[in-house]
């Protein structure tokens, strides 16, 4: 065909990447200012018991548990911990402290006795946590929460009388 | 020297752009990929860090999970987020600045337990559990509290789980970092 060799001069018109290029770097920017690395997560199972409610144990129940209560000192803003009646200072020692009570009720053949945080309600939750850490690494698998009333909970105005049946 | 030519200059250098557009093309999908658009479900919240925990393949929240987020949302607050003369985090204790939200969306006790309740309904167990005497939920509950979170609220949430028939609470914790 007539004049169908060339190879240069056959498309007269050129593209204009100019934009093109704009708007890739407009995008290009977007993504950089949003982009963020991701903090690895992970998580504890802490499935809840499906027969259970809120209520306390039976009077008759013997008490097997390992237990470690934490308060809030709001004047310090510290949380104190303790456990057996010992106030715990740091992290080795509620280690210690919850390893050997483990290995106690091992001992006893009751592996299955759960560690029960009873914290108040103004303790971080990074506290929490911590036990839970700690008593995982001790391959102890059962834990609860100790609930009391709920933060802010009304009192009831009207409560039986002494002499009345509950 | 009358007659001479020096070397002509070539007024016009075309600027290739072809390998700029490439590697522009290039950064642009990795940026793309790279942006998870599913951490909406997720508030910005410091996890607190824990060495046992195990590894959650499911942080996307795409198999039946409702991720409920406590976080702390008052940014004029004076203590949260300073440290205190020995640089340990000031911890604020002002209920009303934390938070707790489900899809970026901030609930109340009794928003949240309706909403729960919603979530717990929509997938129930095919059967009834002997122990509940009652369909239990199937799905799964992740609490995502900041490690300054109050314990009372997280407690009141696990509480309000369930009540509702969620009954399968994870609690999220962050992987500390390698060495």
């Amino acid at each position: 065909m007539a004049g169908g060799g060339g190879e240069q001069g056959e498309n007269p018109v050129a593209i204009n990447v100019v934009p093109m290029v704009d708007v890739i770097f407009c995008l290009c920017v977007f993504f950089m200012c949003s982009f963020k690395f991701k903090q690895l997560e992970g998580k504890f199972d802490s499935w809840l018991p499906k027969g259970k409610g809120t209520g306390g144990p039976s009077d008759s129940m013997i008490i097997e548990e390992i237990r470690v209560a934490l308060y809030w000192d709001p004047s310090t803003q510290r949380t104190i911990r303790k456990m057996r009646h010992n106030t715990i200072i740091d992290d080795n020692q509620l280690e210690s402290l919850i390893t050997e009570a483990y290995a106690d009720f091992k001992r006893m053949s009751k592996p299955d006795t759960p560690v029960i945080v009873d914290a108040e309600a103004a303790v971080p939750w990074d506290e929490v946590v911590k036990i839970l850490n700690i008593s995982k690494r001790q391959q102890i698998t059962k834990f609860e929460f100790a609930l009391g009333a709920a933060p802010g909970a009304q009192i009831p105005a009207v409560r039986p009388k002494p002499d009345e049946p509950k | 020297m009358a007659g001479f030519k020096g070397p002509e200059v070539q007024e016009e250098v075309p600027c290739n752009l072809i390998p700029m557009i490439d590697i522009m093309f290039l950064l642009l999908l990795f940026f793309m990929l790279g942006a998870d658009m599913a951490q909406r479900d997720l508030e910005d919240v410091v996890l607190p860090q824990a060495s046992e925990v195990k590894e959650d393949e499911n942080v996307r929240g795409d198999e039946g999970t409702t991720t409920i987020n406590v976080h702390h949302s008052f940014p004029a607050c004076p203590v949260h987020g300073r440290t205190d003369a020995a640089g340990k985090d000031m911890v604020c204790r002002e209920m009303d600045h934390w938070r707790v939200a489900i899809r970026s969306k901030d609930f109340t006790q009794d928003t949240m337990r309706q909403q729960l309740q919603i979530e717990a309904d929509g997938e129930l167990e095919d059967q009834v559990d002997p122990l509940a005497g009652k369909r239990l939920s199937k799905r799964r509950a992740m609490v995502r509290a900041d490690r300054l979170a109050p314990f009372g609220l997280v407690q009141r949430i696990i509480e309000t789980c369930g009540s509702v028939g969620l009954y399968k609470v994870e609690v999220g914790a962050a992987q500390p970092p390698k060495p």
